[in-house]
């Protein structure tokens, strides 16, 4: 069979873009319910905060070279303790995937295409990322890395087309909510960045050495960060406090306030197209990721297969919660505010005890000699 | 009693040992040691035997006679020691064996691969006209004459009328042969071949040939084939000389400065195109032939010090494996060597411009040349060498820049302008301004057909119009565009079946369409429109995103002889500055990092000699 192998840059594009995701749907409303003013400084803490766990994480991956996650867990743990473990990891993933999904389709709802059924936009996304699942991680790494150019030149310009309403008055007081409550609502803001995990779940597809894995997430969580930060920024200095709190969508609120004229108004339905696409590339990783894992713990020989059955799976979980606004509590107050736990906090543990107890590490290596 | 005669002189032929027709005819005929009888007699009437002594039996017939019953190799010589008792027959043994050939050739199942020229001129004729099919077939001509020698040989030409030329044939073939032969000179018979080849055809390519396979396909591709009697080799002479289009201007890749030389149907004026571009000893230019009935000649060409080994490898498997009967021009070949033949884009670039195929050699690419077409191959090729053209290097670098970005919105353009009216007229309308969604309004008031509708009656229309201007002959296919587009056009807008401004949708996005430099990946463009059109009309602008994320997939997921389709972009390669725009062409010193070339420098960090400052390029 082909070996398939991805480069580093291509890697960064695409955490950057899964990361970067969130952007466009609750993320700053939910930063500036954090943190108030000092929203872009929840983002700032969290952000390092997750590089320190990141680098945790990619120290330890390094001992076990070429093996996933899963396998360590396993190594670690034995196989039904790490089956437990690996599942708990796949089911989150499949929450998390199936909120992004029902998040998505309800923006479009709200924003560009009013009278469509969601579960018909739902279906729309899930085919294109069931499509780009069955290409496969050299397909969707090769799609982030061609349109994180043309995305982020999206952002930055919407950005940039908000000048005249910058208002620097509305970033203070600098503090917020207070010193306190900034730093506790870093803590599970690193949520945000739990996306980066992910890479430790497919390091048998890199190209490039542990290290270099390493210097890849610190990268893409640090670039992201300071996207995050802006857009943060930006969106408070140009909606007040109040209105930010309660805007749905507000990447989208943010370019529907861009006016440059007569001729360009309302353009925001062109802006869509980069948001959409983000979600298109976070919905096909979730499918592959969690394919890719079953994959990995019950040793199966292709991950296709569950394709179709995972796409299913994922589309009637977005529809458990009754309504937008369960979707949104869903997000904003259990898998942003817990998510940190599965998402760093398992693999820290996991690979805390792999470093205690030594087990798989010296079986790897023992193996390797 | 004629019959019994016959049979009673052939039956004291074959008792009483006599002289050196009989040991012609035991050699003849020792691969069966069977009978004898009609062909003795044959090649007595016709005088094409003759006694010339041992000399006769030597060289390319000593297989033949090893390991027969009454003869025996002395000195490299075939000496016979005594007559072999043969059976009676009623047939001879060439006689028979034509038979079953003939029979062979009736049931399908015969093998020209291992068919061998005959020393006897009879039989090789013979074969011949069962091959050929003649006399029925007219334009195949084979031409009897002698040999001016001491004691004249039979021969014959085999040539076809009309694919060969005559001038050459006559001048350079016959008159050697016939005329201008010293009479004084002797040969030996078994090397009468070799003799010729050396001394008297004058031509520049002349070859020996044993095997009918071979020189069948020389002689159906205008050469000239000359049969010896006594002589198990054929000679074989270039004499093409077909009616050829001369080297002309390029049909579709035109340019205003530049070449205007394009290729034609000849396969050798196109490599000597190629050769008179790119003087370099270094290129290779190998000969492959495909289809089973058709035995097309396919050269492969590209720079032996440069190109990747595994990539000419890769070219030459695909192409030696393909199985089929025909295959007429380059567009048939790239179908059968192509990566993935569903998806929209090729995967193969071609072009009718020598400068264009060389500027790639000297990259490192492989170019496949088909004889019959004007178009040629070449592999691999990426998303950003198809939308490149010829003239952007040979412009200055702001125009050679201003030209491609053109390109790039013209690409947009031809894929996304349907699709977003659709769209925005639908879904989105506060994107357009107040005072033009009026006018749009007020122009679609007396249109009663829906957007999507219009849209695609239009494109259909357009369509139209151009395959009837491409297919419809002379005068008329160039007027029928315009009487097309102004015609229609008004008399839609007039009729209320569609509105102006999707007049002008349609013209814009048919404008740019042939704006893009590469036919083919223009005519996959074409199509996926009518997918993003639908898109659009179901589903808005996250249709049109849905669209491109899928095409973007569908990109990244192409590849061209085992390249990425979007290289150097994704994956990121190392690569000279000459993607999407181009840099100053004294800054590309780097060839493109995804064809592994031999060689990656095409020019040393500092190109201009005569720049003085460093920070400009010059000497330090």
């Amino acid at each position: 069979m082909k070996k398939i192998l991805v480069g580093h840059w291509e890697t960064a594009a695409f955490v950057i873009i899964l990361i970067g995701a969130k952007a466009f749907l609750g993320y700053p409303r939910m930063v500036t319910d954090w943190g108030l003013t000092a929203g872009w400084l929840v983002v700032l803490f969290s952000g390092l905060l997750s590089i320190v766990f990141w680098l945790f994480i990619a120290g330890v991956l390094a001992r076990f070279p070429g093996k996933p996650l899963t396998e360590i867990t396993e190594l670690t743990f034995g196989p039904f303790l790490g089956l437990g473990i690996n599942i708990i990891v796949f089911l989150y993933l499949l929450f998390s995937t199936s909120n992004v999904l029902r998040l998505f389709s309800e923006a479009s709802t709200l924003t560009v295409l009013t009278e469509t059924p969601v579960n018909i936009l739902a279906l729309l996304y899930l085919l294109a990322a069931w499509l780009a699942a069955y290409y496969g991680i050299e397909a969707i790494f090769r799609c982030s890395y061609f349109s994180f150019p043309l995305i982020s030149i999206g952002v930055v310009l919407v950005l940039l087309l908000l000048y005249p309403y910058f208002d620097l008055k509305m970033l203070f007081p600098l503090m917020g909510s207070g010193m306190g409550p900034v730093l506790m609502s870093s803590l599970w803001g690193t949520s945000a960045f739990s996306e980066v995990v992910l890479l430790t779940y497919l390091v048998r597809y890199f190209s490039f050495n542990p290290q270099r894995l390493k210097n890849v997430g610190v990268f893409s969580i640090s670039y992201i960060m300071f996207f995050f930060i802006v857009i943060v920024m930006v969106y408070q200095m140009v909606l007040p406090y109040p209105t930010g709190s309660e805007t749905l969508v507000p990447f989208y609120q943010l370019s529907r306030s861009i006016f440059l004229g007569h001729y360009f108004q309302r353009v925001e339905a062109f802006f869509v197209i980069f948001w959409t696409f983000t979600a298109f590339l976070q919905i096909a990783t979730g499918l592959l990721v969690g394919a890719i894992i079953l994959q990995d713990t019950f040793k199966l020989p292709f991950y296709r297969p569950l394709l179709p059955a995972l796409t299913l799976l994922t589309f009637t979980t977005a529809f458990l919660p009754e309504d937008l606004i369960q979707a949104i509590k869903l997000e904003g107050e259990i898998r942003m505010v817990y998510g940190w736990i599965i998402a760093f906090i398992l693999p820290i543990f996991v690979s805390l005890v792999a470093l205690i107890l030594r087990k798989g590490e010296d079986k790897v290596n023992g193996s390797q000699n | 009693m004629k019959l019994l005669q016959q049979l009673g002189k052939n039956i004291a032929k074959i008792l009483i040992f006599n002289g050196s027709k009989e040991r012609e005819h035991f050699i003849i005929t020792d691969n069966n040691n069977s009978s004898q009888g009609k062909e003795t007699n044959k090649e007595k009437e016709t005088g094409s035997s003759n006694g010339d002594g041992d000399s006769k039996y030597t060289g390319n017939d000593k297989n033949k006679v090893k390991g027969t019953g009454g003869k025996k190799r002395k000195n490299g010589r075939c000496q016979i020691k005594k007559p072999v008792r043969v059976a009676k027959s009623s047939l001879s043994v060439k006689e028979q064996e034509l038979k079953n050939i003939e029979e062979e050739i009736k049931q399908k199942n015969f093998d020209f691969e291992e068919l061998s020229v005959n020393s006897s001129l009879e039989v090789n004729k013979r074969y011949l006209e069962i091959i050929y099919s003649l006399p029925k077939n007219k334009d195949i001509i084979i031409r009897e004459f002698y040999i001016a020698l001491e004691k004249p040989l039979k021969a014959f030409v085999l040539f076809i009328d009309g694919l060969s030329n005559a001038d050459i044939i006559n001048n350079s073939i016959l008159k050697p042969l016939m005329v201008l032969l010293d009479e004084g000179v002797k040969i030996k018979h078994g090397e009468v071949a070799e003799y010729i080849k050396e001394h008297l055809l004058p031509g520049h390519d002349v070859k020996l040939l044993n095997k009918y396979r071979q020189l069948l396909d020389f002689v159906n591709y205008g050469n000239t084939a000359i049969f010896i009697e006594g002589s198990s080799q054929c000679l074989v002479v270039e004499t093409k000389g077909w009616e050829r289009r001369s080297v002309g201007k390029p049909e579709v890749e035109q340019v205003i400065l530049g070449p205007h030389e394009a290729f034609n149907e000849t396969l050798r004026s196109n490599t000597g195109l190629i050769r008179k571009a790119l003087r370099n000893e270094n290129l290779i230019t190998e000969m492959l032939k495909i289809g089973s009935r058709n035995r097309i000649d396919v050269a492969i060409m590209y720079l032996e010090d440069l190109a990747n080994p595994q990539l000419v490898e890769e070219v030459k498997k695909r192409i030696s494996s393909i199985k089929t009967d025909y295959v007429g021009v380059a567009g048939v070949l790239e179908q059968f060597i192509e990566d993935s033949p569903f998806m929209f884009s090729p995967q193969i670039l071609t072009t009718e411009r020598p400068d264009r195929v060389v500027s790639f050699l000297v990259e490192g690419h492989v170019s496949i040349i088909v004889d019959g077409g004007p178009q040629v191959l070449i592999v691999p090729a990426t998303l950003f060498s198809l939308m490149h053209s010829a003239e952007d290097y040979y412009l200055r670098l702001p125009y050679g820049n201003f030209l491609r970005v053109l390109r790039i919105f013209a690409l947009f353009i031809s894929i996304l302008t349907p699709a977003a009216y659709v769209s925005i007229v639908n879904y989105h309308q506060e994107m357009i301004p107040t005072e033009l969604l009026l006018s749009i309004a007020a122009s679609r008031a007396t249109v009663p057909f829906p957007t999507i509708f219009e849209i695609f009656a239009m494109e259909f229309a357009f369509e139209l119009i151009r395959e009837a201007g491409v297919r419809v002959p002379g005068v008329i296919g160039n007027t029928i565009g315009i009487v097309g587009a102004l015609i229609l056009g008004q008399a839609a807008v007039q009729a209320g079946i569609v509105s102006p401004i999707l007049i002008i949708v349609i013209a814009i996005t048919g404008l740019a369409s042939f704006a893009i430099p590469n036919f083919s990946i223009s005519f996959g463009f074409r199509g996926i429109r009518f997918i993003f059109t639908i898109l659009a009309a179901f589903f808005g602008i996250l249709g049109i995103s849905g669209g491109l994320f899928v095409l973007l997939l569908s990109m990244v997921n192409m590849k061209s002889f085992g390249v990425p389709f979007l290289a150097p972009v994704s994956p990121k390669t190392t690569t000279g500055p000459d993607v999407i725009l181009r840099g100053p062409v004294w800054s590309m010193e780097r060839r493109v990092d995804y064809l592994k070339p031999l060689d990656t420098r095409r020019q040393p960090k500092i190109s201009r000699g005569w720049l003085k400052n460093p920070r400009q390029g010059g000497k330090k």
